[in-house]
């Protein structure tokens, strides 16, 4: 069967999706305080300019302290709900896995505006352990969602197995399930680390005007003197993006193809 | 072995403890501590009994809240609807007419700009559509405007436009499972059956994805709706949606109790709207039977 | 079979009851399984032969009664402390791991040293017929060198009992009565108490020393394969082994050792006690297996007893034919199986034909 006007449509509507990236790094490397067509020139200047900017190394210091943290918290809570919510039968399961993915269904801001008045009423000082704080709770859904179809497609019996041949709870968790669920656990790990590294509502209202990449970002991007060298910044994340996400991509389907499962799907 | 159910829940509820008492103490009191607000008395800066319903009455007696959330929920109507018409095509096209082993390279390539980050996908459209940007300036070195077209400061269809956009992606997936999962059996039964193309298509394949539609349509529509990035950067902020109000209230005017409350209202729309999307797709599930 | 009653008991079930929440899923199990025996757990799905068997393995806890393996009361004794090792349904190869490091899984915590333990992983290999795998990945075997790992890995330990939960399910018609003869070999071989679990009943008839023919949770029969195929103690134990007629009767008279009944187009007849199972609750029928009909052709004498009938249905089968017939003129329709040998012809649908059965291979039921 061919669908010659799927194809085009498919493709226009990837042009229309890619279109805003692809100028990123036309107009970083293209030597113009101008951004705007025809093109002047190549030039690393606007790079050079970027990571000269010690604000922005802050920010970027501090915006990786909260992903790495963030992903890891997410991803321990995410262990413990996954796990639980797959291998046994409780009381309350319902509500409480709710509980845990309410912050899928419910916008930000409310989210964090929540967490911000009791934070302010208990005279919390807001910092980037609050940011942090604020995005586990955004994150831990997607941990969970990535980490229950991980521990879904391990198939029970080789627990069992691994029991009956003698081990104990706790090394039948460390010799099989671990290590059959590590390629789920990375890959939330680097989707939560995505997330948090992009998110701008919580970090924003939740950091105290701390310096965070995503709130500096939108801050210069209203300078029409810092554009350039925020699209070489805008480059760079993309290019690391694709990056981490080609990993977890990577690792996800190995972990489906280990546990002897089939590809059906990519995220979410 | 946790066999009996007893030690099964208790097993269960030990293992879950960690991350329910963390969004218990982060998520479930904060929202009733809004909750609580709604209904209390303040002024600027200042929570206080007696409770009351005032914060309520003002919602509905100050047409401003009102124009806010009909704003908002058009706007996220309309950006859900575009998105959903504009990927049910891309998703039926990978689903249908892509190899399988070609399949997961499409699927990455559409979910890659949605995982680039957000805040430079919105302040790129900023800098090509706003006053001065790449679209205005271009036509206007190329000769082909005198004038600032300035798309940007056209309000809510900018809005709607970029929201449009960076949401796009989401919609596509769910459609694409719920297109996976049709029995590629039933459409040569209705074929063969004697129905054409384009009738097996209305008749069998769409009924059979609508779970997948509807689910697209909530996926978007959430976020969209409580966007704050996009009608700050784009209509010249001249727009404010719910979550751009929720914090003027909150932060700006201080008045605790009425952005609690607006908050709480906003949460039931949404929270209404998701459930009648999810009623539609029941019917669906139910028709098919 | 060859199967001596005398041997020490090494399973002993006293009453035992399982609940799931409201379901009640074993009703009261007793019995024993002899040391050294090969025992099969056979019954539809549902039946609760499955659970059984998981928890003699310790993966299910009984909800009362005892089960005792080789005299020990297992109440409160963990999975990973039984004498029993298990042979998945799904085999449960540890996909992370090669061969070798499936079968050797058990003796991480044997004091042996790793040469040792190296040589009793390629003997268990060896003794499966796996001789020389071991470096293989686990997720590049077949189904059936999986089957062999599965059992490999389970006798490596040398339980006392080994548990084969639906085994041969998963593989195809020739491999499976292939690997039926190697568990039996393999069985002698070691012997060890193997307990099977099975829906397949000609795959419990091939191989067990004696069965257990479970239904909603009880043990409907327990005996050798011969009795239970030739004196099934209920109707519907006989109809879940193999075929059975079954016929209307009434019955006349009984004594102590002999009832007498009416069996509709058979006539009167006189059974030994033995062969009418003490089971009430069912209208009486008389039940009488295929083979055991005889087509008479020509002039040929019956042996014993002799019917009119007329043929309503021929099945061709190649080496057999079957045949439903109308037994002397009534509505008794029976079937009946004929081998075909040079010079019998195949008969055809309404001819009339004679009968030839015997007596003492009926069964009563009521």
């Amino acid at each position: 069967m061919k669908a010659p006007w799927l194809r085009s449509f498919t493709l226009l509507y990837l042009v229309f999706l890619y279109s805003p990236i692809i100028l990123l790094p036309i107009f970083a490397f293209n030597d113009s305080k101008v951004v705007a067509f025809p093109l002047t020139g190549f030039t690393l200047g606007w790079f050079r300019e970027m990571f000269s900017d010690v604000n922005l190394r802050i920010a970027a210091k501090n915006s990786l302290i909260i992903a790495l943290s963030v992903a890891t918290l997410s991803t321990i809570l995410g262990i413990f709900a996954a796990r639980a919510s797959v291998r046994y039968r409780f009381p309350g399961k319902a509500a409480i896995m709710g509980l845990i993915m309410l912050p899928l269904v419910l916008p930000e801001m409310i989210v964090a505006m929540a967490l911000l008045v009791v934070l302010l009423s208990m005279g919390v000082p807001l910092s980037l352990f609050t940011v942090i704080i604020g995005q586990v709770l955004i994150c831990t859904p997607f941990a969970v969602a990535i980490l229950t179809s991980a521990f879904q497609s391990l198939d029970r019996s080789l627990e069992e197995a691994a029991m009956d041949l003698g081990e104990t709870q706790w090394s039948t968790f460390r010799l099989i399930v671990l290590p059959l669920v590590m390629p789920g656990i990375l890959s939330s790990f680097l989707i939560c680390f995505t997330i948090a590294f992009d998110e701008f509502i919580v970090a924003n209202f939740l950091g105290s005007g701390q310096p965070i990449l995503s709130v500096y970002i939108f801050g210069q991007f209203r300078f029409p003197a810092k554009v350039p060298s925020m699209l070489a910044l805008g480059t760079v994340l993309v290019c690391m993006s694709i990056i981490l996400l080609g990993f977890a991509e990577y690792m996800r389907r190995r972990g489906i193809a280990k546990a002897g499962g089939k590809d059906t799907g990519g995220f979410l | 072995m946790a066999a009996t159910p007893s030690s099964e829940a208790r097993a269960g509820l030990k293992l879950i403890s960690p991350t329910a008492i963390y969004v218990i103490l982060l998520l479930a009191v904060p929202l009733a501590t809004v909750l609580v607000y709604s209904v209390m008395t303040g002024g600027r800066g200042i929570v206080s009994l007696p409770l009351t319903i005032d914060n309520y009455a003002q919602l509905w007696s100050k047409s401003v809240y009102g124009y806010i959330m009909f704003k908002s929920l058009m706007v996220a109507l309309t950006v859900t609807f575009i998105t959903v018409i504009l990927a049910y095509p891309v998703a039926y096209f990978v689903s249908f007419h892509v190899k399988p082993d070609r399949k997961s390279l499409w699927l990455f390539l559409i979910t890659i700009p949605f995982w680039t980050s957000y805040i430079i996908r919105v302040s790129l459209w900023f800098v090509i559509l706003g006053y001065d940007g790449v679209l205005d300036k271009t036509l206007m070195g190329l000769g082909i405007m005198n004038t600032q077209l300035n798309f940007s400061s056209y309000g809510i269809p900018a809005i709607i436009f970029v929201l449009a956009h960076a949401y796009a992606p989401f919609a596509v997936l769910p459609i694409f499972v719920s297109l996976e999962k049709v029995d590629r059996s039933l459409l040569e039964a209705g074929q063969d059956l004697g129905e054409s193309r384009w009738i097996t298509f209305l008749r069998v394949t769409l009924p059979l994805s609508m779970p997948g539609v509807i689910a697209a349509a909530l996926i978007v529509f959430i976020p969209t709706v409580g966007d704050y990035v996009t009608p700050k950067l784009v209509g010249d902020g001249k727009e404010p949606m719910i979550a751009n109000f929720i914090e003027t209230q909150l932060l700006k005017l201080q008045n605790f109790p009425q952005g609690s409350a607006f908050a709480v209202a906003s949460m039931l729309m949404v929270g209404i709207v998701s459930v009648a999307f999810v009623l539609l797709n029941r019917r669906f599930i139910g028709g098919q039977k | 079979m060859t199967f001596s009653d005398d041997r020490p008991t090494m399973i002993e079930f006293k009453d035992v009851h399982k609940y799931y929440g409201d379901y009640h899923a074993l009703r009261g199990i007793n019995g024993t399984i002899k040391a050294g025996e090969f025992f099969s757990l056979l019954g539809p799905s549902g039946c609760g032969k499955t659970t059984l068997l998981r928890t003699i393995a310790g993966f299910e806890d009984i909800s009362s009664g005892v089960i005792m393996i080789d005299g020990k009361d297992m109440a409160g004794v963990a999975a990973n402390v039984r004498p029993t090792n298990m042979v998945f349904q799904s085999y449960a190869i540890f996909p992370h791991m090669s061969v070798a490091e499936n079968v050797g899984f058990g003796l991480r915590k044997d004091p042996r040293s790793k040469e040792e333990k190296a040589r009793a992983v390629a003997e268990a290999l060896e003794m499966v017929g796996l001789k020389g795998y071991g470096n293989r990945a686990a997720h590049a075997l077949s189904g059936g060198q999986r089957q062999r790992v599965a059992l490999a890995r389970a006798l490596i330990l040398k339980p006392k009992v080994l548990l084969l939960d639906e085994p041969l399910s998963a593989l195809d018609k020739k491999m499976r009565e292939h690997m039926q003869v190697e568990l039996i070999k393999l069985q002698r071989q070691v012997g060890i108490t193997f307990i099977l679990v099975t829906h397949d009943q000609e795959e419990a008839l091939v191989m067990s020393d004696r069965i257990a023919v479970m239904f909603e949770g009880e043990i409907a029969q327990l005996a050798d394969p011969e009795t239970l195929y030739r004196r099934p103690a209920t109707k519907k134990v006989a109809d879940f082994i193999g075929t059975m007629n079954f016929v209307p009767a009434e019955i006349l008279s009984e004594t102590g050792n002999a009832v007498e009944v009416d069996a509709k187009g058979l006539g009167r007849v006189m059974l030994d006690i033995a062969q009418a199972p003490a089971k009430a609750g069912e209208s009486p029928v008389v039940g009488l297996r295929p083979e055991t009909l005889t087509l008479l052709y020509d002039d040929q004498k019956p042996s014993e007893r002799e019917t009119d009938g007329v043929i309503d249905e021929v099945i061709y089968f190649g080496d057999m034919t079957y045949y439903d017939v109308y037994l002397g003129g009534t509505d008794v329709e029976v079937r009946l199986s004929m081998r075909n040998v040079p010079g019998r012809p195949v008969l055809d649908v309404g001819e009339k034909v004679r009968v030839a059965w015997s007596p003492s291979a009926l069964v009563l039921f009521r």
